[in-house]
């Protein structure tokens, strides 16, 4: 990078920043001090400078954001704390969110359950035995509806891991929005929306990647001109990791799939500029701290790097990426589960180390069930412990310059771009997608790390080593096995008392533009206002698109 | 023995995706030289009940992570039944609360692993199945050891007060013991009084005072379950049957191994 002469220096650069910042977000005292009274300083840098240290590491809030990507971090204000939770019907989900709300979390993260977020409703019979399961059940708006009673949508942003029918849902976040009043430009949140990793790792998709990358820059198109503020992907390496991932795979193939959502909206003839900004991520956080923290720092800096030099960005908020972590799942134990809290723990500094957004943390049972509301709340008290008593928010990006630390960044850096190349010569990320590349990789190191746990080159504690003899599993979350029934009355409730003719005008305009090249999402919209269900909306799509059938 | 390999079918019920504990039992299995054969995400009960028949499969195997095995997992078994194939054993595995497995195995699914099973325990545990191997359940308690400082002093309470019938008394000189036997139902009770202070009585009596020793079970295959336990992890005392009395050979578990309670297995011999 050659700097002209007129730049300013980019410590000035980042001092005028944080001037800019401060304005608008004061940090959160005005002096910061450890228990000694040592001041505490905002950031700490070498004492010499070399252009290697400005290119590569840089200041926060600066490209190549290697430091973090806001000038002053948590300094000002801390990341959002953002804790995934749903299950069962939307009252009790309601229930459970407005509970959060009240103990202090900052931000909705709606998790649903498996027909919905596989495009069924409640009485198909694919849905058989797992209504509100894994989450929320919602077949029409009147679930929403019930989902987000009393919480008002124009003072809390919500994240939704939805994916295949991420654009119904967010046709309902709006149509919600609407009946509370909140105009959708006020609308905040992210939808997951990301495909790729559902062929890679997770499994709810619907249908194959063609239509389904149309899907996603339907909505990259129609957010950028209805809803400015909300995240319209949040691409997502955590389930790549959770099945088993290195974490320099779980970078290399998260951006990899980023670029291919990048090149997939260019060819549909959006402007870069105009939907990067509102590309989001999400990664894992699993246990060893050094390397999660490296690789957040390192995913940060690729991203400006292929941003700006790969697609010519102009827009620093396009160079930025921005993401949630979610500690790790598979990481956590059946056994011993109150073990978990200290997992969770670990990992929730290193996402805090790393410069995280919002941070979701998880329970200490789900090894073993959804977890119970006391669990939960620990999970969430992790985090403000984190936050407001261990001081690691108080100086920015503490760990920058630990020879260690960069060394394993530029380490993950290198060898994910070694991926990256690899991903290239299939023809990018969807191309290897469907030859199985990335599926297979993960599969040998998945493989690889039980074989170290069975052969105890790996101590996973309280599970091949420091057992204990006998275990209770004390309170488990059970989902009410006559929610299924329940859930299936209501909708068809529904599909009785609304106007059926309307609810066919919609899907039939629905299924012309989704023949043609026009984009869906309006008419998506317009079907979920007139109570279509999730599943006849998804149904139409099925016939018109096709479904895809693994590999 | 079999001289094919087994083949397993390893099916994913229902919506959920996670197949990295599906993948990684399949490929465990394959290194323990079986054939296997996976179905991919999203099979109806009846699509895997179809599957193993056309892929002759020697068993099945299930995972779900989702909470919905209660519903699908028995369903599984029904549509094997309905095509007639209730001889392929089903087994399942993913999250499931310890509390969801009795109901699982009423509903005949074989065997469940929990989260953290050993692949190698569940590629034994196939083994053992389709080579008929597996372990019966132990057909009686053979009989209750009970602790006494001294059988004389004992038996009034058991031979008048409960009117049981006194059958022996006989001593076992290798564990320095006398030993009293009291027939109840198809059962007995041991009245165990030390011969010595080298007797193994003795120091449980010095531990814990007179009360419940051990309990003793019933099996007419010692040896081959001595090896069985002993390839799972199963705590032993002694790793070859030992000599006991009436004829019978025996051998005992480490109480480790069952939550604190000594079990005594014994084999008797033909004539009994």
């Amino acid at each position: 990078m050659n700097r002209s002469s007129n730049d300013q220096h980019p410590k000035q650069k980042w001092e005028k920043d944080v001037e800019k910042t401060t304005e608008r977000f004061p940090e959160r005292k005005e002096a910061f001090h450890t228990s000694s009274d040592i001041p505490v300083d905002r950031l700490y840098t070498p004492e010499q400078m070399d252009e290697d240290y400005i290119e590569e590491i840089g200041f926060p809030g600066q490209y190549p954001y290697t430091r973090g990507i806001q000038p002053t971090m948590y300094r000002s204000r801390y990341w959002t704390m953002r804790q995934y939770a749903g299950f069962g019907s939307a009252e009790e989900t309601n229930e459970r969110f407005r509970y959060l709300l009240k103990q202090g979390q900052t931000g909705l993260s709606v998790a649903f359950d498996l027909p919905t977020q596989i495009g069924y409703d409640s009485d198909d019979p694919m849905a058989d035995g797992e209504v509100g399961k894994v989450g929320v059940a919602i077949d029409s708006l009147k679930d929403m509806e019930q989902l987000f009673d009393q919480i008002p949508l124009d003072q809390v942003s919500t994240s939704m891991t939805i994916n295949a029918p991420a654009s119904i849902l967010l046709a309902m976040y709006i149509a919600v929005g609407e009946k509370q009043g909140v105009a959708p430009e006020k609308l905040t949140g992210t939808i997951q929306n990301d495909i790729l990793k559902e062929y890679i790792a997770r499994g709810t998709y619907i249908y194959p990647p063609k239509p389904s990358m149309r899907l996603i820059t339907d909505i990259f198109g129609y957010c950028q001109e209805h809803l400015p503020k909300f995240n319209t992907i949040s691409i997502s390496g955590y389930h790549i990791r959770e099945a088993g991932s290195t974490a320099v795979q779980e970078v290399a193939f998260t951006i990899a799939n980023g670029m291919a959502y990048v090149d997939a909206a260019i060819e549909a003839g959006l402007e870069v500029d105009q939907f990067a900004p509102r590309l989001a991520f999400f990664f894992n956080a699993h246990n060893q701290f050094f390397e999660e923290a490296a690789k957040f720092r390192a995913a940060r800096r690729m991203w400006a790097k292929i941003m700006k030099e790969h697609y010519g960005a102009e827009n620093p908020k396009s160079w930025k990426l921005r993401f949630h972590t979610q500690t790790g799942g598979s990481t956590l134990t059946a056994q011993q589960p109150d073990n978990n809290i200290v997992r969770v723990t670990l990992q929730a500094l290193a996402a805090v180390m790393g410069g995280t957004q919002s941070l979701h943390t998880n329970s200490r049972d789900e090894a073993l069930a959804l977890p119970t509301e006391d669990s939960a709340r620990i999970a969430l008290r992790t985090q403000q412990i984190i936050a407001n008593e261990s001081g690691v928010a108080d100086t920015i990006d503490p760990l920058a310059g630990s020879y260690y630390v960069e060394s394993l960044t530029d380490q993950i850096e290198k060898e994910a771009n070694a991926y990256l190349e690899r991903i290239k010569e299939f023809g990018g990320a969807v191309q290897a997608v469907e030859e199985g590349y990335m599926q297979r990789e993960i599969h040998k190191a998945a493989y690889d790390a039980q074989k170290r746990i069975e052969s105890k080159e790996d101590i996973v504690v309280g599970m091949n080593e420091f057992k204990l003899e006998e275990e209770i599993h004390a309170d488990l979350l059970r989902v009410d096995e006559a929610l299924e029934q329940a859930q299936i009355k209501k909708t068809q409730e529904v599909r009785s008392s609304r106007d059926q003719e309307s609810v066919d005008q919609c899907l039939k305009a629905l299924r012309e533009a989704a023949k043609g090249t026009e984009n869906v999402i309006p008419h998506i919209v317009a079907a979920v206002k007139v109570y279509a269900t999730v599943g006849e909306i998804a149904n139409v799509l099925r016939e018109e698109f096709g479904e895809y059938t693994g590999m | 023995m079999r001289m094919k390999p087994i083949r397993v079918l390893i099916a994913k019920p229902g919506l959920d995706g996670h197949d990295r504990g599906a993948l990684i039992i399949a490929q465990a299995l394959r290194d323990h030289g079986m054939e296997v054969i996976y179905t991919g995400l999203r099979q109806s009960a009846v699509q895997i009940a179809r599957a193993a028949i056309q892929e002759d499969v020697d068993v099945v195997g299930l995972s779900s992570l989702s909470g919905a095995h209660k519903s699908l997992f028995p369903k599984v078994v029904q549509a094997l039944e309905e095509q007639g194939a209730s001889d392929i054993p089903v087994v399942g595995g993913g999250v499931i609360p310890a509390e969801d497995i009795p109901f699982l195995e009423e509903k005949g699914v074989n065997k469940i692993f929990t989260s953290g099973s050993p692949t190698d325990a569940i590629a034994l545990y196939i083994k053992q199945l389709l080579n008929k191997e597996t372990i019966e359940a132990p057909k009686r308690i053979a009989h209750i050891g009970i602790a006494v400082e001294s059988i004389d002093t004992a038996l009034p309470f058991y031979q008048h007060n409960l009117s049981l019938e006194l059958e022996a008394v006989e001593v076992v000189e290798s564990e320095q013991v006398r030993v009293a036997f009291l027939r109840i139902g198809e059962t007995m009770f041991e009245l165990l009084e030390p011969l010595s202070d080298d007797s193994p009585i003795q120091s449980f009596l010095t531990k814990k005072g007179e009360g419940v020793h051990h309990i003793a079970l019933e099996v007419d295959d010692l040896k081959k379950r001595l090896d069985q336990y002993k390839e799972q992890g199963v705590r032993l005392i002694h790793e070859q049957p030992k000599q006991g009395a009436h004829d019978s050979q025996i051998a005992f578990l480490h109480p480790k191994a069952a939550n604190g309670v000594l079990f005594e297995l014994c084999q008797h011999g033909e004539e009994e």
